[in-house]
């Protein structure tokens, strides 16, 4: 309060310097009225928000076409976001220790408010190891009942949270396997060592567990960890190293596609596993996304030899899946090592650097609107907004 | 003491076995898996249905992390020893090639990769293992690493390097990385 005082003081003080010399005319202008204090609230949620992991410690919340800074939700270097399937509620699946990096350590998901950001109640989680940073560590069914949390200990489980409830419905140990990726309804698939899918039905009662035969080459050409699924569906579409997309609908029984390759759909030469073979690949830590509206997939690219997936991209290709064909290739301002793409009929692409830049770009021509200096880290989460819920 | 066991334990079958393997051969692989077998104690089964012998790389070129590599600056990317690290050198951080900063600990089991030595021409066995406790060192950018020969994704934890190998230590906040040797490969 002294320093609030002191300052408008001083203010007042070097108004009335300023005001003296002008006069008459300036006295004629209203007095400025004392302001309060207050807080501001987020619109529902838009189809162009977009959210990067920021510096080490939140999600930050932008209105892409405004290509300004809404909110800020906390969450540690390793932290996980979601938003519920009814857009009223962000979750943020966490680790914490109670002193900063020792101490009690703390697993738990937190509800904020997605209209006033406030923290709405925590659900504790039973000791996890959250050891690596990628979007499939978590995620929430599409009916928003149920929360999967990854977890590696170093076996690895997932843990089921019943999110009306805020509590844990049950663990299920998917030993060999990992990450999550949500069904339609009631369950969930996790890629295994093996170059299968283990899938773990549970609607409240007992988890049946089933597995798929081997349908990837894990050793040589393993698929990347960040597939993407349409929730509406259940319908995945994972991608190799070499750029083959295998197109799975998930369930208890998942239906596999035979592969096809992105380069062949784009007319250029297969890429294939020689550490030497120059091909374009994909690449990044987040290097696909998919637009719900017409369920186009985008990838971010690379020219490199095998073992170059974590390599930044120069361009985003954006494919038909349904017809394995290229729509357009999209240049990027500057390589990029993530990227995510708003789901609506005139999508905005996102791409996050290593400088920590966020690139919008509208995805129908190409055009970069804007560059936000936006501390941005790889992963970035434009919200999905499933039809038929309107918050 | 749990991580004294799990290192040596670790680290002695795969010096055993990368005594007698033949680089990214068959046992070169299975070493890396036992390596951290230890701490996956569900996986090896799995592991040993899932692993056919992968075919003798028939493209015998070097990567092109391999054909860049120095030997002389372990404080840079392009060290040998970095061929697939992904994380900040601690050896920017106040320790080393194999040293932990003050402060820290080291992790006791990692993930194993196999790298080149441009100097005398033969791969060895390098031990990425996480110094942990405190939270991220703040070195400049030049010491954030990340390469990828032979990177594997989470399934395949024994060849992943985006996990935070913080297991079995008393915080898992991690700190930097390391590279140790741990044998030659071949």
């Amino acid at each position: 309060m002294v320093g609030w005082n002191m300052k408008t003081a001083y203010r007042a003080a070097l108004a009335a310097l300023l005001a003296a010399p002008a006069g008459a005319a300036l006295a004629a202008s209203p007095v400025l009225q004392a302001e309060q204090s207050d807080v501001a609230t987020l619109p529902p949620v838009g189809a162009h928000w977009v959210l990067p992991a920021t510096d080490r410690d939140s999600y930050t919340i932008y209105d892409a076409d405004a290509g300004k800074i809404l909110g800020t939700v906390p969450a540690s270097i390793l932290g996980n976001i979601a938003l519920s399937p009814d857009r009223r509620t962000f979750y943020v699946a966490d680790t914490i220790w109670s002193r900063v990096d020792h101490g009690t350590r703390q697993d738990l998901i937190q509800e904020y408010d997605a209209h006033t950001l406030a923290l709405r109640r925590e659900i504790t989680l039973p000791p996890r190891a959250l050891a690596v940073y990628k979007g499939q560590d978590f995620d929430v069914s599409p009916d928003g009942r149920w929360g999967y949390v990854f977890d590696m200990s170093p076996a690895t489980s997932v843990t089921i949270v019943d999110l009306a409830k805020g509590a844990v419905a049950r663990t299920v140990d998917i030993p060999g396997c990992a990450l999550v990726f949500p069904w339609k309804q009631d369950g969930f698939s996790s890629l295994c060592g093996d170059g299968s899918l283990t899938n773990v039905g549970y609607a409240g009662d007992k988890p049946t567990v089933t597995h798929t035969a081997p349908f990837f080459d894990a050793n040589n050409d393993p698929i990347f960890e960040q597939g993407l699924v349409d929730r509406a569906t259940g319908h995945a579409l994972f991608v190799s190293y070499t750029g083959k997309v295998y197109d799975v609908m998930l369930g208890a029984k998942p239906q596999i596609a035979a592969p096809w390759s992105i380069q062949v759909a784009a007319g250029q030469p297969v890429a294939g596993t020689g550490v030497q073979e120059q091909a374009w690949r994909p690449g990044g830590k987040q290097p696909f996304a998919w637009n719900r509206a017409s369920g186009h997939l985008f990838v971010l690219m690379h020219v490199g030899p095998h073992w170059t997936h974590k390599t930044d991209g120069t361009e985003v290709w954006e494919f038909d899946p349904a017809h394995h064909t290229l729509v357009r290739r999209i240049d990027l301002p500057q390589p990029a090592r993530g990227i995510a793409v708003s789901g609506d009929a005139a999508p905005l692409l996102y791409a996050t650097s290593a400088d920590g830049n966020m690139a919008v770009i509208d995805a129908r021509t190409g055009t970069v609107r804007r560059t936000v200096d936006a501390h941005s880290e790889a992963m970035i989460m434009a919200p999905d907004l499933l039809p038929g819920h309107n918050g | 003491m749990p991580v004294s066991f799990l290192d040596t334990l670790g680290e002695a079958v795969t010096r055993r076995l990368a005594a007698r393997s033949s680089r990214r051969g068959v046992l070169g692989r299975m070493g890396a898996a036992m390596a951290v077998a230890p701490a996956f104690p569900l996986l090896p089964v799995r592991r040993a249905e899932a692993a056919p012998a992968p075919a003798a790389n028939p493209i015998a070129t070097l990567t092109d992390f391999e054909r860049r590599a120095q030997s002389t600056d372990p404080t840079k990317c392009n060290y040998w020893r970095h061929c697939a690290i992904d994380g900040v050198l601690c050896g920017c951080c106040g320790g080393g090639i194999h040293t932990c900063p003050p402060g820290t600990q080291p992790s006791p089991v990692s993930w194993i990769g196999t790298c080149r030595n441009p100097d005398d021409g033969r791969s060895y066995v390098i031990a990425y293992r996480d110094c942990c406790g405190r939270n991220i060192c703040a070195a400049p950018k030049s010491c954030d690493c990340n390469t990828a020969d032979r990177e594997m994704p989470i399934y395949r934890p024994q060849a992943s390097n985006d996990i935070i190998w913080c297991f079995g230590t008393a915080s898992t906040a991690y700190h930097c990385s390391t590279a140790a040797i741990i044998g030659q490969a071949g």
